[in-house]
């Protein structure tokens, strides 16, 4: 009889852990059954400054995404950056303006994702035209001391 | 009491380290040996049900009473920072990649290593003290199949699995703590937590390093009772030694991994 | 080279080092066939490790050990395995397999090299243990039991496959005269029933010349004499008359190596 108690405890052990990674998979990361509900989307930007891999894609503030994947195209030297965008939001129009944004004044950057006008949606491995580049915090002051230079 | 001289403390020096090398060696043998060596046992998967029980099973009350608690002090040790920004919400997220990427793994494997790696040291040296393992060799018996590969891969099978009960139970003893008492809401607190957890950065990641602990930390237990001097002394030396060496292994690992996994290069 | 067959085993020119210390140096061994000898000499001359190499636990440094016709240090590891089988240990505490039950233990052998029904283990286990006359404690822990009845216990087990060779490691040892006795019978009634060939290392004198039918004693990693036990009190060797009637000091002196005492007494003034 004591051997049965033995193995009833080893397996609930074994069911234990296993129940542990299911919560963790699901309930935790939040990880998806099938991959297979997202479509992807490219956007170039020439300074991609502090956006990361798994960066957030809202738009008007509600997460329909991530970031997947940034590297740099070789012919036009800009930063290009894979976007996995949720299948039910397929709705963009093909003018939409992806911009690289900023939670807070020093929070992490995030893609926010404005609609544009037109009809036609964009679909799987289309690229997202209009882009607005990452705010750069020296840039800018560069530019606001050019100009107080200028004026004088 | 005597003197020593200058080259004879140089030829100790050398002849420790000659040591060393030598146990390492030895150790790494005996661990193929154990695992990868031929092996005609009928009640091979009996006997590793039983270890099953007795390193996996009996460390979960440990296991779970600490996650509990270390899930608890996260909550209200990252609720009363992150309020000085805002941004309490965080705090879900701030446990759960605590817990999965450092916590979880190297607080189980310190906690395994001193409540089954000493247990198994102690254990095995004993047997080897009463002549046991070497009865069974006279019998015809390999120790290191009936004796020490049950016991290694018990331990490589618990310790991910103590791991992971131990992620859950802290995230849960947080989310307790953080929901119920300090009144962070409970949407953006799992919502934060899921947006920021990846599951193949984080959790597996995790997953990986407690492999990778339960490895050395089974081993040296294992290996330091089969290769202690089998007096009482030797054992409560080698049980020392586990506890020790494992304790330095896991954390000097640790940083290797987290290097590897989440360092940039 | 084959081994001569009177004898069950023999060490040629065997010769084994443990760091630099040589516990045997070129010794020569030949173990009688069905015979009770005994291994005798003071503690730490290496008995048990003999014994270890007879098992093969242990390797020689150089020369050969051979067993039932079988030269030890040239078999592969799985080799020795099956050789082991043909012989039996009765270590010094026992080593029953503390979470085994008296049974469990007994049939362990049994279990892991035949494939009997679960009928004739049974039979087969109530033989031995009837044999060292613990039938009745079969259901008990070896924690229940006292030192004289593990080592009947550890004995039952040692014999369960019939092995050809019997060794005893220090039998006697810490044991009440009652528990010396039962033993003392076991060994000669085992020896003389199953025809097997006992080797018993003992330091205990009166017990050990009273079964051994041939007595090998040694020391200083050496083979001092051999013979049967009344030759042996008689012997002219004084190391091996200072052992079998154990005086305190001759050629093993009463003190350990040192200093002239009157020297390490006024020495000592100077440091």
């Amino acid at each position: 009889m004591r051997i049965r108690t033995l193995e009833m405890g080893v397996g609930l052990f074994l069911l234990g852990g296993l129940l542990a990674l299911l919560l963790l998979s699901l309930r935790v990361s939040g990880l998806s059954v099938s991959n297979a509900d997202t479509y992807k989307l490219y956007a170039y930007f020439d300074n991609i400054a502090g956006l990361t891999v798994r960066s957030k894609v809202t738009m008007a503030g509600v997460t329909i995404g991530k970031v997947t994947a940034i590297d740099l195209d070789r012919d036009t030297y800009t930063g290009r950056v894979t976007l996995e965008i949720q299948n039910d939001v397929n709705i963009l129009p093909v003018d939409s303006t992806a911009s690289i944004l900023t939670a807070g004044l020093l929070g992490e950057k995030y893609i926010g994702i404005s609609v544009g006008g037109e009809e036609e949606v964009l679909g799987n491995g289309d690229t997202i035209r209009d882009t607005q580049s990452s705010l750069v915090l020296e840039d800018l002051i560069g530019k606001f001391l050019l100009n107080s230079v200028n004026k004088e | 009491m005597r003197k020593r001289s200058i080259t004879e403390r140089i030829r100790l020096l050398g002849r420790a380290g000659l040591d060393v090398v030598a146990a390492l060696g030895r150790s790494t043998l005996f661990l193929v040996h154990a695992l990868f060596g031929r092996s005609e046992l009928r009640n091979g998967f009996n006997l590793l049900v039983r270890q099953l029980y007795f390193v996996g099973v009996l460390s979960l009350a440990i296991v779970v009473v600490s996650g509990i608690f270390i899930g608890m002090v996260l909550a209200l040790q990252g609720y009363n920072i992150l309020t000085n920004y805002g941004s309490e919400q965080a705090v879900g997220q701030m446990i759960a990649l605590t817990l999965l990427r450092e916590l979880g793994p190297v607080v189980t494997a310190l906690l395994f290593a001193g409540r089954a790696g000493s247990a198994l040291t102690a254990e095995i040296g004993n047997m080897k003290s009463t002549e046991q393992l070497s009865s069974l060799e006279m019998i015809g018996v390999d120790p290191l199949k009936y004796i020490i590969a049950p016991r290694l891969w018990a331990g490589f099978i618990s310790l991910p699995l103590l791991t992971l009960i131990f992620n859950v139970v802290g995230i849960w003893g947080g989310a307790m703590v953080a929901v119920d008492w300090l009144g962070v809401y409970e949407g953006s607190f799992w919502a934060n937590m899921q947006n920021s957890v990846d599951f193949h950065s984080d959790v597996f990641n995790g997953i990986v390093k407690s492999l990778v602990f339960a490895l050395v930390v089974t081993w040296i237990a294992v290996f330091q009772g089969y290769d202690c001097e089998p007096t009482s002394e030797g054992i409560s030396r080698a049980t020392t030694r586990t506890v020790v060496y494992a304790s330095l292994a896991v954390l000097g690992l640790d940083f290797i991994l987290t290097a590897l996994m989440f360092g940039d290069f | 080279m084959s081994a001569s067959n009177a004898y069950a085993v023999e060490l040629k020119g065997v010769t084994f080092t443990r760091g630099e210390r040589a516990i045997f140096d070129n010794v020569d061994i030949a173990i009688p066939r069905g015979k009770v000898t005994a291994i005798m000499g003071p503690s730490g001359c290496g008995k048990t490790t003999l014994l270890r190499l007879v098992a093969a636990q242990l390797m020689p440094t150089a020369g050969e050990v051979w067993v039932a016709g079988q030269n030890l240090p040239s078999l592969s590891r799985s080799e020795l395995f099956d050789m082991r089988k043909q012989m039996g240990v009765l270590f010094q505490s026992g080593a029953l397999f503390t979470d085994l039950d008296v049974f469990e233990n007994v049939a362990f052998p049994l279990r892991v090299h035949t494939r009997l029904p679960e009928e004739m283990i049974r039979d087969i286990v109530l033989m031995k243990l009837q044999a060292v006359g613990l039938r009745g404690a079969v259901e008990l822990m070896p924690d229940e039991l006292s030192g004289g009845m593990k080592r009947r216990v550890a004995l039952a087990r040692a014999i369960a496959l019939d092995p050809q060779i019997l060794m005893y490691d220090e039998p006697f040892a810490g044991q009440d005269p009652i528990a010396m006795g039962v033993l003392v019978r076991l060994i000669r009634l085992l020896n003389d029933a199953l025809g097997i060939t006992s080797i018993v290392v003992s330091h205990d004198l009166a017990e050990t010349a009273s079964i051994a039918d041939y007595i090998y004693v040694i020391g200083d990693g050496q083979v001092l004499g051999h013979g049967v036990p009344g030759e042996l009190m008689e012997s002219d060797n004084p190391r091996i008359r200072q052992f079998m009637q154990g005086a305190a000091d001759g050629p093993v002196p009463f003190h350990f190596p040192a200093p002239a005492y009157v020297d390490d007494l006024l020495g000592g003034a100077d440091a």
